[in-house]
């Protein structure tokens, strides 16, 4: 530990570490635009200059490293008027098309024109002309004018994925950013150009026109992709008075957390498939409660006193073999508690099963070859996904349970559905209006991950919590609260039910039970 | 009883002070019929569907969108106006053009005038001059809520 004095405050912070950082420790902020924590400082923006005691000209903070005893002044005169300078000629040859740029609102330039700077342009001359809308590949736009030069992008693709796909072509003035020789970028973390790019250089089509950010309310998630678990924010629209918004959630971004910013390449970024695999908290949601005799419309009260029955027709025939539940990892921890709870503990029944995801491609950066969100988790609440084959679920079963969570592996289900439809009664839970649905006696719609508060369990045993972002639509609600009015309903153990009304009473319940939970 | 007479007192004076405001004013009225010029004229009033009056230079009075000079909307789609509109009337969807010194334009622009309170802040927000609020139109009411719904056509050709 060294100590040094930040405008005069004096701090403590380990040896090593770059002034930039320090700084931010004392909860001072530098300016900086090239600079990001997860790659080497490059000092190519010049926004960061500090001045410090004994040395002879302004000194880059992102790329200095503190003495012991050094004095640091961020916010001297010298200090000003160089950051002015540095963004007058910053802004010299930007293009200040903020009224059509996706990134204004939380572009660091324009940010920092309004703290640092607010001189009025002495530029006579017009601005130069350059390309506009270079396609780069995947979706992604370039606009040279725009384009500060900080090379983030460039130091990105060096770096974290180690592709390589953009350069900085052309020197001095004429430096532009540009792909080799039509070669477009095509890897998975491509979409995180966009988020790193300071201004708004990069940009993508998903996200290009569509809205502005800031009619974005930021929910903070957990990203059910795959079961890495990458933490994520949900971007959505809140919605207007008056007019219908064509969608509810626009993009997802990263979220980085103090717990990632540990380890450098995996922290900062998420994979495009989490990145633009969100229009399924959208698209052909199931609303409303389906009973298939009798009339639609139903109130989840009676839905639950109708699954209810129909155990409980079991339990006086005493024939709870009979009983099958096709789970899946698409759950949280909370409710795949539940479901062991109910059906496994108070109905004795031991035909749970999961069937078995298909094993996709993983890369070596975060996307894993296990493409459910909560594996891990279904494990350590003890069950065994393999022990319970297919045919063992059909064998014999009346009553059938079938939670289907996930938006994706539809042939999984489609597989198992001429068996399904021999089952005498069969009660679905899931959040989506498929084809299938018309051939269950009883659907109730459920919440996707975004929609519901829990955990799940990630791939390196990482229990993590996460709250609703939206709301679920009609009749939606998540599986935990079907679950425990179910089990309420059953009267089994009426007790233990009663007292649970949240998820987090759920989880002090596992906490209890299970010792990988009470850690 | 008394009661009773308090209230007629006030009758009276009703009357009286109606009946002061209309000599008044005729007086008035007859005085400058004749070309005598007076202090103060007597109240005004016209004759309105028939008879109107001239609307003041930065009266705000209904939008209208302006174009380019090839008719295309002036509007980037920016959203700044429906940003700022405090009573969320405006609904803006922006799309890709194909010409790079455009780049976005407005698919849909819709302002709901049964909702607007012409504060005039989506002239002032709007950096491209594309809304103005200086048609001199006032009469715009309807019998039907949907036909206040003006959409990006029928902002385009308002007259003026």
């Amino acid at each position: 530990m060294v100590e040094i004095f930040i405008n005069d405050r004096s701090i403590k912070v380990p040896e090593g570490i770059t002034v930039l950082k320090a700084a931010e420790r004392a909860g001072i902020h530098i300016p900086h635009i090239c600079y990001h924590e997860a790659f080497a400082p490059e000092g190519s923006c010049r926004m960061c200059l500090v001045e410090i005691e004994g040395h002879l000209c302004l000194e880059l903070a992102c790329a200095t490293q503190v003495k012991e005893g050094m004095k640091v002044f961020t916010e001297t005169e010298n200090v000003r008027q160089a950051r002015q300078g540095v963004l007058e000629f910053l802004l010299a040859e930007h293009p200040m098309d903020c009224p059509i740029c996706d990134k204004a609102g939380e572009c660091t330039l324009q940010d920092y024109y309004e703290q640092y700077g607010l001189f009025e342009s002495t530029f006579m001359e017009q601005k130069e002309r350059k390309d506009k809308n270079v396609p780069l590949g995947k979706g992604l736009i370039l606009d040279r004018e725009r384009c500060v030069l900080c090379t983030r992008c460039v130091r990105f693709l060096r770096d974290i994925t180690q592709t390589e796909e953009l350069g900085v072509f052309e020197r001095g003035v004429y430096s532009e950013i540009g792909i080799f020789d039509q070669r477009l970028i095509d890897n998975n973390y491509a979409g995180n150009l966009t988020e790193l790019c300071p201004v708004g250089a990069i940009t993508d089509k998903d996200f290009r026109f569509k809205t502005r950010n800031w009619f974005l309310e930021k929910g903070a998630s957990i990203c059910p992709l795959c079961s890495r678990g990458c933490n994520i924010f949900i971007e959505h629209h809140p919605g207007f008075a008056r007019f219908d918004v064509p969608k509810r959630v626009y993009r997802i971004t990263s979220r980085v957390t103090s717990r990632e910013k540990d380890q450098k390449e995996k922290g900062y970024w998420i994979c495009d498939i989490g990145r633009y695999g969100y229009s399924y908290m959208d698209q052909d949601r199931a609303e409303k409660i389906v009973l298939k005799q009798g009339d639609s419309a139903l109130d989840p009260k009676k839905a639950v006193t109708y699954a209810a029955d129909q155990v409980k027709k079991l339990i006086y025939k005493n024939k709870l073999n009979r009983l099958g539940v096709i789970s899946n990892t698409w759950l949280t921890n909370e409710e795949l508690f539940l479901v062991k709870k109910i059906f496994t503990e108070n109905l004795e029944s031991q035909k749970v099963f999961f069937p078995t995801t298909a094993q996709r491609e993983a890369d070596d950066l975060l996307l894993t070859s296990d493409r459910t969100p909560n594996k891990k988790g279904a494990q350590e609440i003890g069950f065994s996904l393999e022990a319970i084959s297919e045919g063992q679920v059909f064998d014999g079963t009346e009553l059938l349970f079938v939670f289907w969570a996930s938006p994706f592996d539809l042939d999984q289900l489609t597989g198992l559905m001429s068996k399904i439809k021999e089952v005498q009664t069969k009660i679905l839970f899931t959040p989506f209006e498929r084809e299938w649905n018309k051939d269950f006696d009883l659907v109730i719609p459920t919440a996707v991950p975004a929609e519901k508060a829990g955990s799940f369990t990630n791939e390196d045993e990482r229990i993590q919590h996460f709250g609703p972002v939206l709301y679920s639509p009609g009749q939606a609600r998540a599986e935990w609260e079907w679950l425990v009015s179910l089990g309420k309903e059953i009267k089994v153990d009426f007790k233990s039910y009663a007292r649970l009304s949240s998820p987090f009473d759920v989880f002090q319940m596992m906490k209890k039970k299970i010792k990988f939970f009470g850690k | 009883m008394f009661r009773l007479f308090g209230y007629f007192i006030e009758i009276i004076r009703g009357i009286l002070i109606t009946a002061r405001h209309f000599i008044v004013n005729m007086v008035f009225h007859i005085l400058n019929l004749f070309g005598i010029k007076t202090k103060r004229k007597g109240a005004f009033t016209i004759q309105y569907p028939e008879q109107k009056t001239e609307i003041a230079e930065r009266h705000r009075s209904l939008h209208r969108l302006m174009k380019r000079e090839d008719g295309k909307p002036r509007c980037v789609a920016c959203m700044l106006c429906e940003t700022v509109c405090p009573s969320e009337c405006i609904y803006i969807e922006a799309t890709e053009d194909p010409d790079p010194e455009i780049q976005k334009y407005p698919s849909t622009f819709i302002i709901d005038l049964s909702r607007c309170c012409f504060c005039g802040f989506c002239v002032e927000a709007c950096p491209e001059d594309a809304i103005r609020m200086d048609t001199g139109e006032v009469e715009f009411a309807q019998y039907n809520r949907k036909d206040m719904v003006l959409d990006l056509e029928s902002l385009l050709n308002e007259p003026k």
